[in-house]
Order: C-alpha cells, then structure tokens, then sequence
C-alpha cells in the first residue's frame, strides 16, 4: 500500500483517478486541483507517489514535477495526459518523470505504472 | 468517325504495298550484308544496324515473285512484329498513306502473283491498287523453320 | 508501410534461412548431440518468424512457430533430436520452402499447414508435457539490422575495450497510445546502461510517430538480463528481447545473426559466425544494374575494336599508344565486370544435400553425397539455368546409377553408395563433376533399348565404341529407366539435359565403367557475352571461332591433305583427324581464286574428337561481344551468334561442335 497524492484540475478525474488508486489497495492522502497546490502539499503530505496532470491553471503539472523534482529528487511522479501531448509528456520525462498514463484512465494501465513506479 | 490508318508505301516490281506504320522502325539505305549460310534462299543475311545484328530478308523472294536486283532506291525495310526486327528489302520506300477503313478490302484470291495469305487485303486509290501485307504471317517464324527443313 | 517494398528481402533472407536450417539439420542429423546446432537452427526459424509475420505472411509465421517450439526443447534438453523429429522438420522446411516459393511468384504464400503443425506439436507435447519456455526470443523479432561502416567501426572499438553488443527488439503494447513517448522511456531506460549505436527506425521516426516495434543495438557492459529488466521497468512494453549482435558483413547475408544471450553454446560460435564478422566492406547492387553496364561495356569493347583498326590505319604512335593502353585498361574492366557477376556454385549446390537424403529414403538406396568446390564461380545467367540439369543428372544418378544395398553387397562394395559432385575452374571454364560408384552403363542393356527405340540400328551400333555407346543415353527418344518410377518417371530424358547444357555454351560427356561407376561432366563457359576469337576469312566472308574450342592453328602444304575412305584427313600429332572445309559445309561458291599451296586450317575439338577446319586464311585474335541472331533466325547449322567488328561489318560466330564428327 502507498500513499498518493492525486493532482488534478477536473474534480470528475481527482475522483475517478481515487476510486480506482483506492481498489488497487492504496491510499489517496490528498488531492491537489493545480500545480501549485501540488507542490505546496507535496512538501507537507510527503507521499510516496503523486500522480500529476499536464495541463492545468496556475501551474501545468511539467512545471509542478520540475519543482517537486527541486525540493526531492527521490519524488516519483506519474503524468496524466490527453492524446497529442507527446512533447509534454517527453519533456516531463526528461525532467524525471517515472511513468505516465494517458486518459481514458484503464484500471490495469494505472496497475501497472503504480506497481512498476513504486 | 471513320477509322483512318497509316501505310508506308513502298514498291516491289512496280506495284506498290503498304504495311502498317506502326509495324514499321525504320527505313535504312543498303549496307553491306553478312550472308548466314544454309538458311533458306529468300533469307540474305544479317546487318549492322546502329550496334544490333537484324536479319535482312529479300521480299520478292519470300512473297515467291522472283528476286530483287538491287538499286540506288532500294532500302531495308525494318519492320518489328513480335518484338522481332526484321529487314526487308524493297525496291523503293517513300510515302506515308492515310486510309480509311472502309477503302480496305478482304484479298482476291492471288494478286500481283502473289498469294492471298500474305495479305491482310488491297485498298483502291485513285486509279492504283495497294496490296497491304500481313507481315505476321510473311514472318511467321515457324514457317520459316518450315521452309528450313524443306531445304536441308 | 507498404510491404511491397521489402518484398525481394524478406525473400532473400527467407531463402538464406531456409537454406541455413537445411544444413543444419543435416549436420544435426549427424551430431543429433550438438546443441549449437539446434541453436542456429533455432535462430534461423525465428527470424523465419519474424520476418513472416511482419509481412503477413501468418501460415509460414505459425509453422516456424511451432517448429520453434520444438526446436527450443531440444535447446533445454527437455526432448532428444530422434528421426522422427529431424523428418518433421525438414517436412515443415519444404512446407515453408513452397509457401516462399509462392511468395516470390506473386502469390499469397498461403498453405494448409494443420497438420504439419500438429505433428510438430505431438513431438513437442508427447515427450515431455511440462512447460519449459524459453523466455529469450519466444516473442517475434523484428527484421535484423544493418550497421553502417561508422557504426562499425564504433562496435569494433567498443568491443576491444570490453563493451558487448546486443540487439534488442522492443515490442509495445498493442493499447499504448503515446508511443513515441514510450519509445523515448525505453530509449532512456537501456541508455543507462550504455550507448545505443542504431535504432530500427531512425531516433527521429520514433519520435515522429506511431511506431510499435522498434529494435536497437546497444554497447554496454551490463548483463543483458538487467538491460532487459530496465526496459521491462517501463509500462506498455509487451516484449523486449535482447540478443548478442553479430555484424554480419557477408554479401549474400546482409541480415545479422541473431544469438541467444543467453545460451552458453552461442558464445563459443564455430569459425563460420566469426568468419562472418570479419569486416569485408560490401553493397547491394540490383542485378539490373550490372546488367546494363554489361550492356555498356560490350558497346565500349565494339568501339575499342574499331579504335584499334583506325589506329592501326593512321599509324599515329601517340594514338597508337593510347589505344592499346585503353584496350588493356578495359580488359581490366571486362574482368571486373565479369567478376561482379559471378556468383558462387554453392547457391545451386547447397538444395541438394537434402534432395539426396529424400531420394535416398524413397528409392531406398544407401549413400553418402560429398560436394567439392562450392566455392566455385560462375556468370549468374549460367547459374540461374544449371540447377534443373543438375538436378536431373543427380536424380538419373540416384535412380539408375547407385545400387540397393544388398546389390552392392553381392558385387562386393561397400553398401554405402558414393556420389561426389565437384566444380572447378580450368581456362575459361567452368567444370561440374558429377561422379557415382555405382553399377556404371551396361553396354548391351542401352544397346538394345536404343535399337528397341529406333534411335539407330544393329549394324551402325556394332561400329560403336563403349564411351559412344555411353553417348547414346543422352540421344532424344531414349530413356534408361525400364520401369517408369516416381524419380526420374518425369517425362524428360537425358537429351534435354544435354541440349540445355549446351544452349549454355556448355558441354556434356560421359565416362563410365559398367560395375564401377560413371561421371558426368559439365563444361561451361565462365561468361556468355564475350569471347575471345579467332578471326578467319571464307569467300569474303569473316567468321569467328571461340579460342575455347581451338587446340591450335595449322599451315599445311595442299598435299599434306590425304583422302581416305572419301574424307580428307590430316595427320595431326600422329593422330588422322578429318578436315571439313569451311567453303564445302557453307556451300560458298569457289570463285575466288587463293593459294592453292598453303591450307590454313583450325583445329578444334569437342570432347576428344578433333577436326581440322579448312579456311581461307586467318585473320587474328579478337575479343568479340556475342550477339543472337534473333528469334528470325534460331538454330542455324554452325552459327552460334553473330558480333560486330571494328569497322561495322557483321562477322559470324561459328560454333564447331557442330562441325566435329
């Protein structure tokens, strides 16, 4: 069991992204609606993973894991992106990214990249 | 519209023929011919044109109306049927006729002496007959082994 | 992508595959102990596979499949190579042969191969049913990579400061949506183990697009297992397999050799794996190609002629000079040429250890077939066209010549038949042995069946000699075989090989003892379209006879020509030889006057037969380009082709095997 954080600006996706986390036997500590949020509760939760989406207002989820990234190396962040982000999505991995998954969510696809993150 | 079709025009004793445009490569002057032994008599050898070797035939001899005495306005008929180039020699070629497919008509019997399967059939102009040649059949290859064997 | 572009290599490398499981089941059906052996085999039927199932080709890719799976028991040691297992694989090989086959003829490539595949499963299954994959090289692999002279050149350095090379094919998930994104994580995860000197597509096309597969070369010195446990840390990837890279720099087999990492026995390859990664820089050319330049370079070798007959007009010494330099220099060129065309006998060779191996079984026959000089070349038209003969006289060898067994008992032989066949150069020629011990031409038997079959009469056979005798098996309207059986039963006697080999410019004999065994021996020229000459002159006329035919050039005195029996006759070197007269067979008119004391005469020879050839005089040596006559003109007596000289005239290529009685 892990403790993840969800980074989401759509409430309907935090939600979606929690229900299926939350059968896989893990444990949602917190959810984030921007970048910023992210980052502010990523230093204060610690979790051992967050799952964070690209596009979002305030601060896009690249430039929330490049500052999670800052803070702590270690941080696994698993990006959550829309069909034709290929260039974000290289661009979050360059920057440390462990996995992404892409929307629609599968229960299986998020299986896998939280067991091979973690 | 009424079909038309070229001929080139050419004379053999004095009476012209037409074969087909589109059968025709080229009309060459005479050159030196490098004679091939044992074949057939109508068969006179083999030329050197621009780099290929063609076998020239005399076409007296092969439609049976006797020999060609050659002469300033004699010329090498080429002509390809089947992807196959063949000479003929002819007593003169210069003209293009264009004609209509309702002036051709089914070959007599024989004509000019010579006989009806070597003819696709004659066209009436003005006051003349052109024979049109079936140069299919006068260049049949199997017909020529034939008359090959009749020899040896 | 349109798979119409890799069609000729999918068949290329599907054939040299083929060709490779055929040698090595037959070495393995020797050393059935020799698991490096299976491990080739194995390594070609899985490129098999991969290659057909990229292409669409899903019954050759379900066989190789199966045959894999078998194959790869054998590898664990959880099943034994038994006769049973070596007859269903060369089965499942003809199988895949014919569906190549009807590949390269333009067909779908499609067979019934259901039950092939089930006796390949009750081998696999029927020994030993537990499960035992391999996981290495169990999913389908991608076409092999080439690697350019940079690349290895960096592989080569690699190599000597300890870094190995391993190919990776790298199969995504078939949902993955990013894929370029998850080409660029598998990218990243085996860049930490080290340099990734090629990809299959380009960097760029990964990036670009839409790829699912992909493969890679690597230098690392990591373990392949941990590479491929990094690449397996990244989501979405279905398969990564990882395989030692083997340069593979070979003309005929541009493809690289697939090794099992993980097996032991493939590190420690025999000769021809490291033989085959020593560096010899080649290229593909298209046949065309060399075709036309072919083509070319006889126009060149007309004008050269002309050159040198101008030349030797103007008498100019710096023209002169330059003529015969470029005359040498493009005879160089002629051989160069010559030489790109050649290719060695072995591709027709090498089908028939196994064709032996079927004939033997079905005629029930016992013999061993040794191949000697498959490294021999040969013009590529010529090889295209030898293989039906030879394998004609390999069946008529099997069938009439080697005995059963138990006849080869009772007469005292050992009852394991010999046949060796043999190709060597010699001058300007190619020769092909095919030599049996078996019970060898019984005179009377093909006496009487040529009578039988009218092919001549009592009275001209009593005049014969045995080797004429031999002969007469290759005459048209005769046939050895006293019951028609399934082998040689094919409607087609000897005579047809005989009249192919020699519309090849080639010739056909036979030596043979009755008991002991015959050879059948092949000449063939090294090239078709350029001969060297001898130029002579006949009423007029120039004719061209082929320095290979010529044993050497007489002047003789009018009254050295004697008459015997109606035919005149030379003594040449102690031997009487008949002259024919070029003039009498061409039926030339005598009407030019020459020099009645002096007789120029060639002699020729076809087998062992000499014949003098009367002509008018000789002209000279000329390398002339052969040009058919033409359809129009086909099987004149004595004339081969004709060729162009110098100065345009057209001279005619004799051919004096017809002149040799």
């Amino acid at each position: 069991m892990a403790r993840i954080l969800v980074t989401d600006d759509a409430a309907f996706m935090r939600m979606q992204l929690k229900d299926i986390v939350t059968k896989l036997g893990h444990e949602v500590v917190g959810e984030a609606e921007n970048g910023q949020v992210s980052v502010e509760m990523y230093q204060e939760l610690k979790p051992d993973l967050v799952t964070m989406d690209i596009t979002m207002p305030e601060m896009n989820g690249v430039d929330a894991l490049k500052e999670i990234k800052k803070v702590d190396p270690d941080a696994k962040v698993i990006m959550c992106s829309a069909m034709g982000q290929q260039g974000m999505v290289v661009e979050a991995i360059q920057a440390g990214a462990k996995d992404f998954i892409v929307k629609p969510f599968t229960a299986d696809r998020i299986n896998e990249a939280l067991s091979k993150a973690l | 519209m009424e079909e038309v079709r070229k001929f080139i025009v050419f004379t053999l004793k004095n009476q012209s023929y037409g074969v087909d445009v589109r059968q025709v490569h080229s009309i060459e002057r005479l050159q030196k011919v490098t004679e091939v032994p044992r074949t057939a008599s109508f068969i006179k050898g083999v030329i050197n044109l621009r780099g290929t070797t063609i076998p020239v035939i005399d076409l007296r001899e092969r439609l049976w109306i006797g020999e060609t005495e050659t002469t300033d306005e004699s010329r090498f008929l080429i002509v390809e049927i089947n992807e196959m180039q063949v000479g003929l020699l002819v007593d003169g070629a210069n003209e293009v006729l264009d004609i209509g497919a309702e002036a051709i008509e089914p070959p007599p019997g024989m004509i000019a002496g010579v006989d009806a399967q070597y003819l696709e059939g004659v066209a009436k102009l003005r006051e003349e007959l052109l024979i049109l040649l079936d140069l299919e059949h006068i260049l049949d290859v199997n017909e020529v082994q034939e008359v090959k064997q009749a020899i040896n | 992508m349109d798979t119409n572009d890799y069609i000729e290599i999918f068949l290329d490398e599907s054939n040299e595959h083929l060709q490779a499981v055929n040698d090595q089941l037959l070495k393995l059906e020797k050393q059935s102990d020799d698991l490096s052996i299976v491990d080739e085999i194995f390594r070609s039927a899985h490129t098999l596979k991969g290659m057909a199932a990229t292409m669409g080709y899903e019954d050759i890719a379900s066989l190789t499949h199966n045959m894999e799976n078998v194959l790869d028991k054998i590898r664990n040691s959880s099943l034994h190579v038994t006769t049973e297992v070596i007859d269903v694989t060369f089965t499942a090989v003809e199988a895949l042969e014919e569906m190549v086959e009807s590949i390269a003829g333009g067909n779908t490539g499609k067979k019934d191969v259901t039950d092939l595949i089930a006796r390949l499963e009750a081998i696999e299954n029927g020994k030993q049913p537990e499960e035992s994959k391999e996981p290495v090289a169990a999913k389908e692999a991608l076409e092999s990579l080439d690697l350019d002279e940079y690349q290895l050149t960096v592989l080569d350095q690699a190599k000597e400061q300890g870094f190995e090379a391993y190919q990776m094919e790298v199969v995504l998930d078939e949902g993955c949506i990013l894929k370029a994104a998850r080409a660029y994580m598998v990218v990243e995860a085996v860049e930490q183990h080290g340099e990734i000197i090629k990809t299959s597509p380009t960097v760029e096309e990964l990036e670009a697009g839409e790829v699912d597969r992909f493969s890679l070369i690597v230098l690392t010195k990591s373990p392949a297992a941990d590479v491929k446990q990094s690449v397996h840390k990244v989501s979405e990837v279905e398969s990564a397999d990882i395989s030692l890279y083997v340069a593979v720099k070979e003309e005929a087999a541009p493809a690289t050799e697939e090794i099992a990492a993980t097996t032991e026995e493939a590190q420690t390859e025999q000769k021809e794996e490291t033989q085959k990664a020593v560096t010899s820089k080649t290229i593909r050319v298209n046949l065309e190609r060399i075709d036309d330049l072919m083509n070319l370079f006889e126009e060149v070798v007309i004008d050269r002629s002309r050159l040198e007959d101008l030349a030797s007009e103007i008498k100019n010494d710096a023209l002169q000079e330059t003529v015969e330099h470029m005359s040498r220099v493009s005879e160089d060129m002629q051989s160069l040429i010559l030489t790109m065309r050649m290719v060695p006998v072995e591709q027709v060779f090498n089908r028939f250890p196994r064709m032996v191996r079927g004939l033997a079984k079905d005629l029930n026959k016992n013999l061993d077939l040794d191949i000697i000089g498959a490294e021999t070349e040969l013009d590529r038209t010529v090889i295209d066209e030898i293989g039906d003969p030879l394998v004609h006289l390999i069946r008529n060898s099997i069938d009439h010549g080697i005995e059963s067994p138990e006849e080869r008992k009772k007469a005292g032989k050992a009852e394991k038949g010999s046949l060796t066949l043999r190709a060597f150069h010699s001058g300007n020629h190619v020769f092909i042995e095919m030599e049996d011990d078996g019970a060898g031409i019984n005179r009377e038997k093909v006496a009487a069946k040529a009578i039988q079959n009218g092919v001549l009469t009592e009275a001209q056979l009593e005049k014969l000699s045995d080797q004429e005798v031999n002969e007469l098996i290759l005459a048209s309207g005769f046939s050895t075989a006293e019951t028609v059986s399934d082998i040689s039963g094919r409607g087609v006697g000897l005579d047809v090989v005989k009249s192919k080999i020699e519309s090849l410019g080639g010739k056909l004999s036979i030596e043979s003892t009755q008991g002991k065994g015959s050879k059948f021996s092949i000449q063939l020229p090294l090239t078709l379209s350029i001969l060297s000459t001898l130029l002579v002159d006949v009423s007029e006329e120039i004719y061209a006879i082929p320095l290979s035919s010529i044993i050497e050039t007489l002047m003789l005195e009018e009254k050295e020509i004697m008459d015997a029996h109606g035919q005149r006759v030379i003594d040449f070197r102690g031997n009487i030889i008949p002259v024919v007269s070029l003039r009498k067979v061409f039926d030339v008119e005598e009407s030019t006057t020459k020099d009645s004391s002096i007789q120029p005469i060639v002699v020729v020879k076809k087998g062992n037969k000499l014949t003098g050839i009367l002509v008018d005089s000789f002209i000279g040596q000329k390398e002339v380009v052969l040009k058919s006559l033409g359809a129009y003109l086909k099987d004149v007596f004595a004339i081969s082709g004709a060729t162009i000289l110098g100065d345009g005239r057209v001279a005619l290529i004799l051919d004096p095997n017809a002149l040799v009685k």
